[in-house]
């Protein structure tokens, strides 16, 4: 076969040697027209020390990842292009509106960090709680689940508008509504295994916003990673911390090493929007003024505060002091990672916080 | 968490939720494959709705809220549209069988081939590359699109895409790993009428992607053993088949359960038959299909070289046959098997003819 160095090149030397020659009856005569159709040939990459990842394809034309992707079709970045394929509604082709350098390890790390709720946590260690407890643990398990359910739905929403330019990204999401499928199944499991049942759904204020957000996935990143994510992090974390067994401690450490992948991602991308396109960082300001109004306002009405009361004090009793006082204290908690990442993004916050979050910054 | 100072301060703690909670007193247990979606089907949380009202985004079997934002925009809301049998199975099967391409496939196993073998896999992994991310996409779609009180099928569909991004990674890696490169793209998902894209039909969707489209790559994935060139090869086919087969027995098992349950779309179902067959072997979505130059590529790996391609198509047709068999079981196993008998379909005679 003659070189394939010549990018872009379609190289016919293969055709011309001929193969099998003098058709055989029955078998039609091989064109061989694709043979040396290629943009880069002679590419051999080699596992690391953790195997062959998906960053370690980014050798040659394979590693240029451009700032805009015009292609709507599902050619793959470095294939060469076929004239006359019908555009598909890849509606998201520009770099800075995905993009985050992390995605490629995230998604290699998601797919070695797997794990089973139905055989991996020891479930025979949940003991009967006092239904004060059972019910805000179940009404806890309830509302995370839609923070879940919120979080695919978006994602998936915006992961076909992708093109295929940025695959990373496509790959990294689907480990991330993966994550949060398997999360409403094991939170879902939690709450129908120790004597108790879901609770009462959430009214969704900022449910909604994230859904609501088609001004593009940045925007959608903005409220669910930024403002959300953040937030439930320091949820998950607190759970961990109160869990009354080694279930909920595998579970809430489980969530919390696959939800820290997303915030990873979101943050990370988020950081790409601002740094790279112009205005971003303006957009980013009126966005979460306005988010902030919504996230406050859900922090005083959402029945996630009373539940986490009553886990941190450990029943409705202690949930009116200790327990409220360590869930204000969350919340403030929620609030100075909020400004302090904000800061990091270039897009400070402090001066302008919204006043109804800014008073959880005593606790 | 910072120090939380215990003020001796009693704050108000409505509890007024806990009288809106889901059915209570569930007590689900682990059987002999641990907890399972299968085992959490108890109480109301196990009844699903023919038609779902829910529009909130709330968990099945959870207390509703008089207040909650409708922010669901559903599109799938009749358990005919969207249900089937064994997805509590296929879910946690796809748990249990995720694997990594990093890791699991022996890549130290891959030496370099004569050019032309090296070519028609880099031929092959291109078109993998490039299609099966399709079965990503549109999954991903319809589950935005579907009611979480079918929270089974959904969950799979969550799964398949995952697999996908798995598919799509294997392929790319192996195309990229010894010596080769991509190649042209096909363009046979694209965004032409009947295009597993383009349907608005969920069913519909799940005919051409997952009874026709996925059919036709299982049965290939399956004939890895014969085409890979070396273990490394042959396991990551061994692996994509795996998935594959729960992919095909979604649908098949939806369009089962619709049959069953919405006799009265049944006519609509064979048209979407008569489609998926009419393309099945002369459609450029096949790899091993007619007109696909993937089919070149296949006889190739399959006989060893350009030298034997006589010999490889021979074993071509024996995939193609095999894709046509495989095809018609399924189609029976989802209760349209009259059509083979009745004249209908032209996959018999497609089947007699391949050989």
């Amino acid at each position: 076969m003659a070189t394939k160095a010549s990018r872009g090149m379609a190289v016919p030397a293969a055709m011309s040697e001929g193969g099998s020659g003098a058709s055989v009856e029955g078998v039609p005569v091989p064109t061989y027209e694709w043979m040396g159709l290629t943009a880069e040939w002679g590419t051999r990459v080699k596992p690391g020390e953790h195997g062959l990842r998906l960053s370690d394809l980014n050798v040659g034309i394979y590693g240029e990842v451009p700032e805009v992707w015009e292609d709507q079709t599902r050619r793959p970045r470095g294939a060469l292009p076929r004239p006359g394929v019908p555009p598909l509604p890849y509606n998201l082709r520009s770099k800075h509106q995905m993009w985050a350098d992390s995605a490629a390890n995230l998604y290699e790390e998601a797919i070695q960090r797997r794990w089973i709720p139905a055989t991996e946590v020891p479930w025979h260690t949940l003991e009967p709680l006092p239904e004060d407890i059972e019910r805000a643990v179940c009404q806890v398990c309830t509302e995370l689940s839609q923070y879940a359910n919120t979080e695919i739905e978006i994602i998936t929403y915006w992961q076909d508008q992708m093109s295929y330019g940025y695959y990373e990204v496509k790959q990294f999401l689907a480990t991330a509504t993966f994550d949060c499928a398997r999360l409403i199944e094991v939170l879902r499991k939690r709450a129908l295994a120790n004597g108790g049942g879901l609770g009462v759904e959430s009214r969704g204020l900022v449910n909604r916003m994230i859904l609501e957000s088609r001004g593009g996935w940045t925007e959608s990143a903005a409220y669910q990673y930024l403002m959300r994510g953040t937030f439930t992090m320091r949820v998950l974390s607190g759970l961990l911390n109160a869990a009354h067994n080694d279930a909920e401690r595998m579970i809430f450490a489980k969530a919390i090493e696959d939800h820290a992948r997303h915030l990873t991602y979101g943050y990370d991308h988020l950081k790409y929007a601002v740094s790279h396109q112009a205005g971003q960082a303006d957009i980013m300001q009126t966005l979460l003024s306005l988010g902030e109004v919504m996230m406050a306002a859900e922090l005083e009405e959402t029945t996630l505060r009373p539940a986490l009361a009553i886990i941190f004090g450990g029943g409705i009793q202690g949930g009116r002091t200790v327990g409220m006082e360590t869930f204000l204290h969350l919340v403030g908690d929620f609030v100075r990672d909020y400004l302090a990442l904000c800061d990091w993004l270039g897009v400070p916050r402090t001066e302008m916080l919204h006043p109804m979050l800014k008073k959880y910054l005593e606790y | 968490m910072s120090e939380a100072p215990v003020k001796q301060q009693e704050y108000a703690l409505d509890t007024g939720w806990m009288q809106q909670m889901g059915e209570w007193g569930m007590h689900a247990e682990p059987g002999k494959r641990g907890l399972t979606l299968n085992e959490i089907q108890i109480g109301s949380y196990g009844e699903i709705p023919e038609l779902s009202k829910n529009m909130t985004g709330r968990p099945r079997g959870a207390g509703e809220r008089a207040d909650a934002y409708r922010v669901g925009a559903y599109g799938v809301r009749a358990k005919s549209e969207i249900w089937l049998q064994n997805a509590t199975f296929l879910y946690e099967e796809a748990l249990q069988r995720q694997w990594s391409s990093a890791t699991d496939v022996p890549w130290h196993t891959i030496e370099p081939l004569p050019d032309d073998i090296e070519e028609a896999e880099c031929l092959l992994c291109t078109f993998f590359n490039e299609v099966e991310f399709v079965a990503g996409d549109v999954p991903a779609r319809w589950v935005a699109n579907t009611t979480p009180d079918f929270l089974e099928p959904r969950h799979v569909l969550i799964a398949q895409v995952m697999d996908e991004a798995r598919h799509m990674d294997v392929f790319r890696k192996r195309a990229l790993a010894n010596g080769g490169g991509l190649m042209r793209m096909s363009g046979a998902t694209s965004g032409f009428v009947g295009s597993i894209d383009l349907a608005r039909d969920f069913t519909e969707m799940s005919t051409r992607l997952h009874i026709s489209g996925e059919g036709a790559v299982l049965t290939m994935f399956r004939m890895g053993e014969l085409f890979g060139q070396n273990e490394a090869e042959k396991i990551m086919y061994r692996l994509c088949a795996q998935d594959e087969a729960r992919h095909v027995a979604f649908g098949v098992m939806h369009l089962r359960y619709l049959a069953e349950t919405a006799p009265e779309r049944r006519e609509e179902i064979e048209f979407y038959l008569d489609e998926a067959e009419a393309q099945i072997m002369a459609g450029v979505q096949n790899p091993a299909g007619t007109q696909a130059e993937t089919s070149e590529a296949l006889a190739i790996l399959l006989g060893g070289g350009k030298e034997h391609y006589d010999e490889g198509h021979k074993k071509l047709l024996v995939i193609r046959r095999r894709q046509l068999k495989e095809y018609m079981q399924r189609v029976k196993t989802a209760g349209f098997g009259a059509r083979f008998e009745n004249g209908r379909s032209t996959v018999p005679q497609q089947y007699e003819a391949a050989i």
